[in-house]
């Protein structure tokens, strides 16, 4: 267990590392971004483990990560002086629902493109399974993350002040 | 304050501080906070309306009453939180004092003129990020070494169409197809026992993740019309990267057209 988890830390680590370079964060905030997606990565991966973990859905497992990340950044942002927003967003990237998405536009296709009504109510209940799930995956990042940036919005819009208060 | 500079400069600065703030990526709470406390600074109110290509400003001296009225069009500039971050601080030293009205002219400059970070560095590092997301989702070695190739091949490609300043949507389209095509190798020469996944992880490097949650975090400062606007671009540039891996599967006759 205790090496799936370490595995899984360090997998969105790097993930969330390499993310971050695209969007061309303050150099010191990297390591941050590694430490705040591996917390979190590792958390939900914890929350929907059935045998030593919570047993969790993977939508209210994300909405809990999506929102210990927030507070993550929110709380380290006035130790990195960037706004809130430069260590969240990248950490959060490794927790979007891409097999999900791929499965969806793999299902809408096969629907689209289907010869018998059998096949197509088949491919329906895949497209709609999928493509909710991913949807409120995505939900719940988005919510989760950006709430504790209006909860602590003091913390959070302060950090970048060089006599941070 | 206003004795070494007119109220013409103030909201000539405060113009080409907003179009820097939203070019570079800053979410609308965070532009109405940083331009707020600078127009506080020197004297002015300020009232903003932020849309998604241009920004209208309305300011009007206090001592005065002098009033003035401009309409902004962001900078273009690829998404950069060092310029973001670099912004926001200069906005708290020009609230605190810290810094003269002349210094923070040079400082806006240098925030938006920052040198960009080592092409072949950065290729490297999403390289490795796309192989960490594809074990992630479950995929073994042989899918992680196709989705690093695949990936720095559309990587490399998109700096390549971005510098020659081709249209987003464009770029998208080329890099999804080329990085499919590469990512079904997988399939193609059953290297590997995971290739779906290395097919479905091949093209997420080019998912818009922050423009949809700038979107998010827009609706929840109730700026729907710019949330929509982000939102509707992100949804565009995803269906362009859609339409590329699924030409890219067309072609190879692999994952959802096998």
């Amino acid at each position: 267990m205790w090496t799936q988890i370490f595995e899984d830390a360090f997998f969105s680590a790097i993930a969330a590392i390499g993310f971050a370079a695209i969007s061309t964060p303050p150099r010191n905030c990297f390591a941050v971004c590694a430490l705040i997606a591996a917390t979190g990565h590792s958390l939900r991966f914890w929350l929907m483990d059935a045998q030593f973990g919570a047993g969790m859905h993977i939508v209210p497992a994300t909405f809990a990560a999506s929102f210990v990340i927030g507070c993550l950044s929110v709380f380290f942002s006035p130790m990195t002086k960037a706004p809130a927003e430069t260590c969240l967003f990248p950490s959060l990237l490794p927790m979007i629902p891409g097999i999900y998405a791929y499965k969806t536009f793999g299902a809408m296709v096969k629907f689209v493109l289907s010869s018998n009504s059998m096949q197509s109510d088949y491919y329906f209940s895949q497209l709609s399974s999928n493509g909710f799930t991913c949807m409120f995956i995505l939900i719940c990042m988005a919510l989760g993350s950006t709430l504790p940036v209006f909860l602590f919005g003091r913390i959070a819009f302060s950090a970048t002040r060089r006599k941070f208060l | 304050m206003r004795t070494t500079s007119t109220f013409k400069e103030h909201t000539a600065f405060i113009g080409t501080y907003a179009a820097a703030l939203l070019g570079c990526g800053a979410t609308c709470v965070r532009l109405e906070k940083n331009i707020g406390r600078i127009a506080s600074a020197y004297g002015i109110e300020v009232e903003m309306t932020i849309m998604p290509r241009h920004i209208h400003l309305f300011m009007r001296d206090k001592s005065s009453g002098t009033s003035e009225s401009a309409v902004i069009e962001p900078r273009k500039m690829p998404i950069s939180f060092r310029c973001n971050t670099l912004l926001s601080r200069l906005s708290w030293e020009i609230a605190d004092g810290q810094i003269e009205f002349s210094g923070a002219g040079a400082a806006l400059q240098r925030a938006v003129s920052q040198p960009p970070r080592s092409k072949e560095l950065v290729t490297f590092m999403v390289c490795c990020a796309s192989a960490s997301f594809c074990r992630l989702f479950g995929g073994d070695l042989a899918a992680m070494g196709v989705l690093m190739l695949s990936t720095c091949a559309g990587f490399m490609l998109r700096c390549h169409l971005l510098e020659r300043k081709v249209d987003i949507r464009a770029v998208m389209f080329l890099c999804a197809l080329v990085s499919s095509v590469l990512g079904a190798t997988d399939m193609l020469f059953s290297i590997g026992s995971t290739p779906e996944i290395a097919l479905g992880t091949s093209v997420l490097y080019l998912v818009p993740g922050i423009p949809f949650l700038n979107a998010f975090s827009d609706v929840i400062n109730r700026h729907y019309i710019c949330a929509f606007s982000r939102f509707m671009d992100a949804v565009v540039l995803t269906c362009c990267l859609s339409a590329g891996l699924c030409t890219g599967l067309l072609v190879m006759n692999a994952g959802m057209f096998r």
